[in-house]
């Protein structure tokens, strides 16, 4: 049995099944989080209690609060994980960044203007499955497989990045990367493209194993 | 019958797909490569005959895309959808056809009579990759041609085609999108064809409506100048519909939207033969692109290419500077003695030959063989790699892997190093590769340090002052990218696979970027040369020089007859040589400068305002505002390190 799920996955899986159109209910939650029914209906129960999720005929659905808060976790991870790069300077500047309160302003200072922080967080609404499963580009090995989930950044580089083939969805390949935090070169649509370390870290990717792989 | 005789065609595609191949091919030598007014785009232009057509082929700038992200997609759309060409010819690659497709069907939206060149089919089928070309043209409703650019293969039938298209003036139609974004499109473009009469009548009213929903700044600006506020507030409300939808930007919306149609477009007419094997490219690359051989790869194309480039210049130069200074400046000076005044005839030996004579043995010894060898390794495609090993190297200037390439061809030649910076995407990216690029040692800079320190004070010393040359390039290089407002690009790069380069486009390229270095350089070379040979002929020369003695003699510490090479040095920077000679009376250079003297008169001479030529090609790049600031910062700067050197090293002498 993985880790015991926490109160904010059982929101982003809620969430998720909403977004699906599929009706919310504890046993589907469970499946999904790959957890025990009865933990999973204490964990609702909590959610309902925090007024964070809502019982409608619908099944559950997630308050204004429940929304706000998945928001919250998953821009708070985005920027810990990957606009943070992993560099030791990238970490020492997150650690001393500490807690975030003015988020806007915050991404700001990391090269979002008001547009981009605006797309932004309607990605971070509509983004399926748990953020925690997605890895950066940049975390990927040679050989290794993904799809695009989102790219976090300015807008001028996710308009680019989606122009040059790799928009949400799309099936990628790491052929190679250069040493010494250099760029990635990864395959999409048959094309080899070259991507700094900055714009990889910041492309957001779902693992695929090779029996998933369409191609 | 005597129809429209005259014909206008561009050919549009993605870079790497081999359209100026295709270009060269129907064009040959008939060709003319410029800018476009006003821009620092490049502008090919050729002619050819074909069924008792005159035909014009215009080259646009090859593109991904059809956005107002830079300005090569700017020009092309606009000269598509308002100078309508007769016929547009979309060069695709066979080989990776769906991202190929992603241009076409942005084409496809401005309605223009259209034509695919299907080009690389044959490097598509040695990757196993067949075309139906039959089912290409139907679904994109555009007659197709399958060519090889690189032998010539179907360019009979991409001209009748191309003729046939234009003699119908058949537009191209509309390519239909997915449910939810076309009934968007389809509504707006109602409200532009009745609301933006101007507008809708020079481009076409459905692509306005799809731009406008991107959000494209260019669009959105020349809907608002044809007083259309309230179309604008219609296509925000709409395109903000969308993006809560979909939760992503609608301009990544509606590239995936036709990414998707591509993919289906290429999946219908796109049959994999054989499975995908290991190709020689790829081979390559495990080499070339390796974490670890790269490197000594990278560094030994670098160092075969400027030594071979040293050899051939060394042999030829020696030839032309005998030819010009010992043969024609006398014979001009003795020929026009019989029927000029004195002052006359030096102004036009001394100046104008003399003149021509440097810019004639600056291009033939050294930039024609480097443009050579540029143009293979442009042309094998080693140089996306070369980008993609040096990337984090010049993230620490500020500058992404692709500004490599432009500092690259700084080494041979500052001229075409200020060309090549177009590469970089953005105004402040160019402006700071440029800044860097009038620092870095020419091969005219070079000559100085090899002759002057390399001679006299040993290898290790000329290596030293090159490593020391490179430092400052790389600071300067830093706190240019602090000061220069703006955010930095990271690398978004295609890396091509790798081609045996041909000998003809290696060598058309040549003459065409030859054509261009003398056409930028030589007036002002030759019109420098009369300028300070008129200074000497009224003996201002020695005036500047007294004037300068407290700078060159009290700070910099160098013999007063040293300024006037330094002034001379402008038009030609291996001329401080010659002229500090040629002053002295001695070739010995040792008689007249110390070891320390030496050290600081290579280092000015290295740093200090870039020739004439460098800034005339500045200024044609980035404007006469910015030209004259590097020039004034790059002196500033050089006489403070020189001054300093002086001062450090004669104390520590």
């Amino acid at each position: 049995m993985p880790e015991e799920a926490s109160l904010v996955e059982v929101l982003e899986v809620i969430g998720t099944l909403t977004r699906e159109r599929r009706f919310a209910q504890v046993i589907e939650i469970a499946s999904r989080l790959h957890q025990t029914v009865d933990l999973t209906r204490e964990l609702i129960g909590a959610a309902l209690e925090q007024r964070l999720v809502s019982n409608t005929q619908n099944g559950l659905r997630l308050t204004e609060d429940g929304e706000t808060l998945v928001r919250k976790h998953r821009e708070e991870y985005v920027h810990r994980t990957y606009v943070h790069g992993r560099s030791m300077a990238d970490r020492v500047r997150g650690v001393l960044e500490g807690r975030v309160t003015d988020w806007h302003g915050h991404w700001h200072r990391h090269g979002f203007d008001d547009e981009s922080i605006h797309d932004f967080h309607r990605s971070m609404e509509n983004l399926q499955g748990r953020i925690e499963d997605t890895v950066s580009l940049a975390d990927l090995t040679e050989g290794e497989k993904c799809t695009i989930v989102l790219a976090a950044g300015g807008h001028g580089m996710i308009r680019r990045l989606a122009e040059m083939g790799l928009t949400p969805g799309t099936e990628a390949r790491v052929v190679r990367s250069a040493p010494m935090h250099g760029p990635i070169e990864v395959s999409v649509r048959g094309v080899s493209l070259a991507l700094g370390r900055g714009i990889a870290i910041r492309v957001l990717v779902r693992r695929l194993r090779d029996s998933e792989s369409r191609a | 019958m005597q129809a429209k005789r005259t014909l206008t065609v561009c050919l549009a595609g993605n870079a790497n797909v081999g359209k100026s191949a295709i270009f060269n091919q129907l064009t040959g030598l008939n060709q003319t490569i410029g800018n476009w007014p006003g821009k620092t785009v490049e502008h090919a232009e050729g002619t050819l005959h074909f069924k008792g057509y005159t035909i014009r082929i215009i080259d646009l700038p090859g593109t991904y895309s059809m956005s107002a992200y830079s300005m090569e997609e700017v020009v092309s759309r606009d000269y598509i959808a308002v100078e309508r060409p007769d016929v547009v010819v979309n060069v695709v690659d066979a080989s990776a056809l769906e991202r190929n497709l992603y241009l076409t069907i942005q084409l496809l939206e401005l309605n223009p009579p259209l034509v695919i060149a299907l080009n690389q089919i044959d490097f598509a089928a040695k990757k196993g990759i067949t075309v139906d070309t039959k089912k290409l043209s139907e679904m994109l409703g555009a007659p197709v041609a399958a060519t090889v650019a690189t032998t010539g293969i179907g360019m009979q039938e991409l001209l009748s085609k191309v003729v046939e298209v234009a003699e119908k003036a058949t537009r191209s139609t509309d390519i239909k999108y997915g449910q939810e974004i076309e009934a968007s499109i389809e509504k707006l473009e109602l409200s532009v064809k009745t609301g933006l009469s101007r507008l809708s009548s020079r481009y076409p009213p459905r692509w306005i409506a799809a731009k406008l929903l991107e959000r494209d700044e260019d669009v959105l600006r020349k809907v608002e100048l044809d007083k259309g506020d309230a179309i604008i507030s219609q296509a925000t409300e709409i395109a903000d519909q969308i993006e809560q939808v979909h939760g992503e930007p609608s301009s990544v919306v509606m590239a995936s939207e036709r990414y998707s149609l591509a993919s289906r477009i290429a999946g219908a007419s796109v049959r994999i033969v054989s499975p995908p094997r290991v190709d020689m490219s790829q081979r390559l690359d495990a080499v070339t692109a390796h974490k670890i051989f790269g490197y000594p790869v990278l560094a030994g194309i670098v160092a075969s290419v400027f030594s071979i480039v040293f050899v051939a210049g060394d042999a030829m130069i020696g030839v032309l500077e005998g030819l010009f200074s010992l043969v024609l400046v006398p014979a001009t000076q003795t020929f026009l003695s019989m029927a000029l005044p004195p002052v006359a005839v030096q102004l036009i030996s001394g100046g104008v030959v003399w003149g021509i004579g440097a810019a004639v043995t600056i291009v033939l010894p050294y930039i024609i063989p480097f443009y050579i060898l540029l143009g293979i390794l442009e042309d094998s495609g080693y140089l996306p790699r070369a980008a993609f090993l040096m990337d984090n190297v010049m993230h620490k200037i500020g500058l992404h892997g692709k500004a490599f390439i432009p500092l690259l061809l700084g080494f041979g030649c500052n001229v075409p190093a200020c060309v090549g910076c177009r590469i970089m995407e953005t105004d402040r990216e160019r402006f700071l590769a440029g800044f860097v690029v009038t620092l870095i040692p020419c091969a005219a800079r070079t000559v100085i340090i090899l002759g002057l320190v390399g001679r006299y004070l040993g290898m290790a010393a000329a290596l030293a002052l090159y490593l020391f040359d490179l430092s400052l390039v790389f600071l300067l290089g830093r706190v240019a990218f602090k000061i220069l407002p703006g955010e930095p690009v990271g690398l978004i790069m295609e890396m091509p696979p790798y081609r045996m380069p041909a000998v003809k486009s290696v060598l058309k390229k040549t003459w065409a970027r030859t054509k261009d270095f003398v056409y930028v350089a030589f007036p002002f070379i030759v019109g420098g040369s009369v300028v300070l040979q008129f200074l000497s002929v009224t003996r201002l020369t020695s005036t500047i020089a007294d004037f300068m003695s407290p700078l060159t003699t009290s700070w910099l510490g160098l013999p007063p007859i040293a300024g006037i090479p330094l002034v001379f040095g402008v038009l030609r920077k291996e001329l401080t040589l010659v002229l500090l000679a040629d002053l002295a009376g001695t070739f010995d250079f040792s008689s007249i400068l110390t070891p320390v003297q030496m050290i600081v008169f290579t280092i000015v001479t290295m740093i200090y305002i870039p020739c004439v030529a460098t800034m005339a090609a500045l200024a044609r790049e980035f404007g006469a505002k910015r030209a004259a600031a590097v020039v004034i910062l790059d002196s500033i700067l050089a006489i403070l390190v020189g001054g300093l050197a002086y001062h450090i090293l004669s104390f520590a002498v």
